[in-house]
């Protein structure tokens, strides 16, 4: 749920806003990530308008709202502020007619006055509203980027996977967030990853306890938030389970209705599970440059057969 | 089976790095799966830095779901642990 006073707090000094009227709205629900200007509605067409919008009145809609005359003004003004409105705002420092500020005062919506031209704040408004409203959800797994991929690896509770990131920072490469990822879904299929303020760069490593990463290897080592490329599970060795052995066949998870490439990784004594995620890290990689080491190899081979076959049909 | 009850965090200092790592010790001999609400945010209550990031202070309010065949047992563990305040009374 998303608040009038989230805004106003998170982004108010961001976006110069200033409180006029209608202060007892502030906890009113902002419903939906859209931002309105009023024009075509102010003359009284009203088909189609969409009550529950953020207003912003730039110089036109100021200018023309002068230009009526008062019982009009006020009737055009009431007609579009109506109780589920969350917020309106007027844009270049305009000063709202007074029939604007009685209307907000009496059914309690905040009025901000703002600097910015109303193109600006619509851009703006508009797009922190996306960053809120994007779908988003909490895993257990750690986040950590390697060669500049974002390898969430997951599994069991104690299989490994804050030691495994330790490796890996251990090499230079670097930490999000450890246990706990917050993944946001941004324009529509990008997963993009990161720790919990309170918790950022900490990390719980038994029989040590809990220990500040970016204090002890320095803020080279870790990052505030990174796109998720690949998700790895560890899971401790199963003798029943048929492992990838060669890697053809390309699996995927589902986070947040986007598709992402999965591996599962079996560890054992002996297995050096820190080598093991640069590797498919960089395998990642290349594959991003279209290459794809097992389906390279298979064609050749394909082809070696085929001109084997072709020789013995000469013969 | 699920068991799913709603409990009271009732010492003072809300759920701290202590209380946080008695809930791991005692679910660690147990075998399902636990899991605790808060604010709409669902964390998996195995994990010590998952607890600490929910930041519960005193008197909010946790739901815990617990999934195996022992989660009975391991709701009640919970309750007890918290009603005893995690021992900081």
């Amino acid at each position: 749920m998303y608040l009038v006073q989230h805004l106003f707090e998170q982004h108010g000094k961001h976006l110069g806003l200033d409180l006029l009227a209608g202060a007892s709205g502030l906890s009113r629900k902002i419903n939906r990530p859209e931002v309105h200007r009023p024009g075509l509605s102010l003359t009284g067409y009203l088909k189609g308008y969409v009550p529950a919008r953020i207003l912003v009145f730039g110089k036109q809609e100021i200018e023309y709202l002068k230009e009526l005359d008062p019982a009009i003004r006020e009737e055009r003004l009431k007609s579009i502020l109506t109780t589920t409105t969350p917020v309106v705002i007027t844009a270049r420092g305009f000063r709202p007619p007074k029939e604007m500020i009685a209307i907000c005062d009496r059914i309690h919506i905040p009025l901000f006055r703002a600097n910015a031209t109303a193109t600006n704040l619509l851009s703006r408004i508009t797009f922190l509203l996306m960053e809120e409203f994007c779908p988003s959800v909490t895993l257990h797994g750690t986040l950590v980027e390697v060669f500049g991929v974002g390898v969430l690896i997951q599994g069991e509770s104690s299989v490994g996977k804050s030691e495994a990131a330790l490796g890996l920072i251990e090499r230079g490469h670097r930490l999000i967030s450890d246990d706990v990822v917050r993944v946001k879904k941004k324009e529509g299929s990008y997963l993009i990853g990161s720790g919990p303020e309170l918790t950022r760069h900490l990390m719980e490593i038994r029989g040590i306890g809990i220990i500040n990463v970016a204090h002890l290897y320095g803020a080279v080592c870790v990052r505030h938030d990174k796109g998720i490329d690949i998700v790895v599970k560890l899971e401790g060795w199963d003798d029943q389970h048929f492992y990838d052995r060669v890697g053809l066949d390309e699996k995927f998870i589902d986070i947040l209705g986007s598709s992402v490439p999965f591996h599962l990784l079996p560890v054992k004594p002996g297995r050096d599970v820190v080598l093991l995620l640069e590797t498919i890290a960089l395998n990642h990689r290349l594959k991003d440059m279209g290459y794809n080491s097992a389906k390279e190899f298979n064609a050749k081979l394909l082809e070696s057969i085929s001109r084997r076959q072709k020789k013995r049909v000469l013969s | 089976m699920i068991v799913v009850r709603k409990v009271k965090v009732k010492n003072a200092l809300g759920l701290h790095t202590r209380p946080a790592a008695a809930i791991v010790k005692l679910l660690q001999p147990l075998k399902s799966a636990v899991s605790f609400t808060y604010k709409d945010e669902t964390i998996n209550a195995r994990s010590i830095m998952s607890i600490l990031m929910l930041a519960a202070k005193k008197n909010s309010q946790i739901t815990i779901t617990a999934e195996g065949a022992d989660a009975e047992l391991a709701v009640r563990r919970l309750v007890t642990a918290f009603e005893e305040e995690f021992g900081e009374k």
